[in-house]
């Protein structure tokens, strides 16, 4: 009975050893990929940081109107400064994975693989998303000031149903391209556009009529606006 | 490629002509109606002004259904060669930036036109070449002369129209391209445009040299920087005194944040390209005058300024997020103020347009927004400073008008320090 005890002691004893000792270079491993994964990351978010100031790159998204549309989203650093966070976190990420999947854990096997399946679509998907809210932004500054030159009062409406309109658009083809519940997506976004379309027909034909009157009637006419007959140059 | 085709076409319908003195240049498109005026009238003015002199007359064409090109031949008679190219065929093509506007006469691709008469007058060596509008219903014999003998006899290489206009009619023009532009290039030059102009045949050549026809310097309409280029060229500059100016408009130019955008926008540009130019010039001196003496119209063209300082105060409301990118917050701090004053004691003060203006040729250059967003959204404030103006002045005389726009000038060079330091260190 003892010596049967002893043999189980001593069994459970080297096994567990046994898978310590297996487990410890991965665990090492991962800790080491970790450690080299946080040095790259900063050296690369330095060197990055680096050129950025080299190029003028801050200056250039003043200039490309990203700053302005980031500040108004309530994104007030730098843009450079959030490309070198982006790409500090995008190297650690890759480490910690890699560090991660030398686990070799039987949950985490496929990590890697399904990490480097799905980057493509994030990368489009950003893009799209930087895309749309330039374009959101363009588009909704020149309907403004079109508008205000044209002495619209709801200029200011105007110029923000552009600007949501396209940010709209923009967030569910993101959602489409990430594959996040693509149905909903779609038949979210068509009920909605739909019904703002139905809401301003029904709006403009019970509420606006004599006013899309007047307004087509002078347009057909040529009937001008009063207006100031000076030639300004 | 303009050139070429241009020369091409021409010496196909030259076949005896060597060099000429003169060349009356006429852009055109379906002006049949007026042309015939504007071409026998010039004709009469250069057979009795030049007697002497040879002559050829350039009709560019943008493609008239109407007979034009023939209404110009029969007009021009047998005695005096006359060409006919299409600015807009055969190979021609015109910037499609700019293919949308059309300047006063109507004329698709007036760049091009322009281009083309430059060409055929450099290849036939002509010494003087005269650009007439073709719907100018106010043009006398008398301006060949006025147009063409500084540059014959005394060595102008530009002649630059000087019209007597109604009071407030191209406020645009005084208010900021003539100011702005004296007090850059230090030329007291009214800076008018369209109906007539006198080139020497080196300036002609000064600009087909130049990179003016494609890209960004092509974008705003010719007749905003011929002056501007020939003056910072270093050129001969003059002035001709014509008159009153009575112009069938097919386009007044367009609304006027398009018109703003184009005319402003293109000296913005200039001032780029010719920094090294306006930053060592100091004040401004006349240039030489042809033609009776400038008096100011008594004519008043009616102004609604209660729709201007409405517009104004929109855009106080409205564009602030805009105006705070571009104006510097002195300038800001001062438009917001008066998007309070009530209408009767609106004044919008010079030094403020002046350093309005600056903030803005500065915020151009340094591309702080898209650029024709920014040229636009200075309209509302154009309106206000416009609105103030005809306040102060619409009791006075004529001359007090012209006084107040003196002023307004002076107030321009004497700030150019303020532009000067913000342009280096911006």
């Amino acid at each position: 009975m003892s010596e049967m005890w002893q043999q189980a002691m001593v069994e459970a004893f080297r096994e567990t050893t046994k898978r310590v000792a297996l487990f410890l270079p991965k665990l090492l491993a991962l800790l080491t990929f970790i450690l080299v994964g946080l040095i790259t990351a900063q050296v690369i978010r330095f060197l990055v940081l680096r050129i950025l100031k080299a190029v003028r790159f801050d200056q250039l998204c003043e200039r490309m109107s990203i700053t302005p549309a980031l500040a108004k989203a309530g994104i007030t650093k730098p843009v450079s400064d959030l490309v070198g966070r982006l790409s500090f976190w995008v190297v650690f990420l890759l480490f910690a994975f890699m560090g991660i999947d030398a686990l070799d854990l039987p949950a985490t096997a496929k990590l890697m693989s399904a990490i480097i399946g799905v980057l493509p679509h994030v990368f489009a998907a950003t893009v799209l998303l930087l895309f749309g809210l330039l374009l959101a932004n363009f588009f909704g500054e020149a309907a403004l000031i079109a508008a205000v030159n044209a002495q619209i009062q709801e200029a200011r409406l105007i110029a923000n149903l552009i600007r949501w309109g396209i940010v709209i658009f923009t967030v569910a083809m993101v959602l489409t391209q990430l594959g996040i519940a693509t149905e909903i997506v779609v038949a979210a976004f068509s009920i909605t556009f739909g019904g703002i379309v139905l809401a301003l027909a029904i709006a403009l034909g019970l509420g606006g009529r004599n006013i899309a009157k007047d307004a087509l009637e002078r347009r057909l006419r040529q009937k001008k606006p009063d207006k100031d007959e000076v030639s300004h140059i | 490629m303009t050139h070429e085709v241009a020369w091409r076409q021409a010496r196909e319908q030259l076949h005896d002509v060597g060099s000429t003195d003169i060349l009356v240049g006429i852009p055109t498109f379906n002006d049949a109606k007026t042309v015939e005026h504007v071409v026998k009238t010039a004709v009469e003015g250069v057979s009795r002004s030049f007697p002497h002199a040879s002559v050829v007359v350039v009709n560019a064409d943008a493609g008239s259904q109407d007979g034009t090109p023939e209404a110009i031949k029969q007009a021009v008679g047998e005695a005096i060669p006359t060409v006919s190219v299409q600015h807009l065929a055969g190979g021609m093509t015109a910037n499609p930036f700019t293919l949308h506007r059309l300047s006063e006469t109507g004329v698709p691709g007036r760049e091009q036109a322009f281009q083309a008469v430059f060409t055929i007058a450099a290849e036939l060596g002509s010494k003087a070449c005269v650009i007439l509008d073709a719907n100018v219903r106010s043009i006398r014999a008398e301006w060949m002369e006025l147009l063409l003998q500084p540059v014959l006899e005394k060595k102008a290489d530009l002649v630059a129209p000087l019209y007597c206009r109604p009071r407030y009619e191209g406020s645009l023009t005084n208010s900021v391209v003539y100011p702005l532009s004296r007090a850059l290039y230090g030329k007291q030059l009214r800076w008018q445009t369209g109906g007539g102009y006198g080139f020497s045949g080196e300036l002609a050549g000064v600009y087909l040299a130049k990179d003016l026809w494609g890209g960004e310097a092509a974008r705003p309409w010719i007749d905003s920087w011929l002056a501007t280029v020939a003056v910072a060229e270093g050129c001969d500059v003059w002035q001709a005194s014509l008159g009153a100016k009575i112009q069938d408009s097919k386009q007044s130019g367009g609304e006027l944040a398009v018109v703003l955008a184009q005319t402003v926008g293109a000296v913005f540009h200039f001032m780029e390209v010719y920094q090294d130019v306006w930053e060592s010039v100091g004040a401004s001196t006349p240039v030489p005058m042809t033609g009776p003496a400038y008096e100011p119209s008594t004519e008043t063209m009616p102004m609604n300024i209660e729709r201007m300082i409405h517009g104004f105060r929109q855009g106080v409301r409205d564009l602030l997020p805009i105006w705070e990118i571009i104006l510097s917050p002195e300038t800001l701090a001062g438009v917001l103020a008066l998007g309070l004053v009530e209408e009767e004691e609106f004044h919008f003060p010079v030094s403020l347009w002046v350093q309005t203006v600056y903030d803005c040729a500065v915020a151009f250059r340094a591309k702080v927004l898209h650029r024709e967003h920014l040229l636009k959204s200075l309209a509302p404030l154009y309106l206000g400073r416009t609105a103030s103006f005809v306040l102060e002045t619409r009791d006075g005389r004529p001359e007090d008008v012209e006084d107040a726009v003196e002023t307004l000038c002076g107030t321009f060079e004497s700030m150019k320090p303020y532009l000067i330091e913000r342009w280096r260190f911006q």
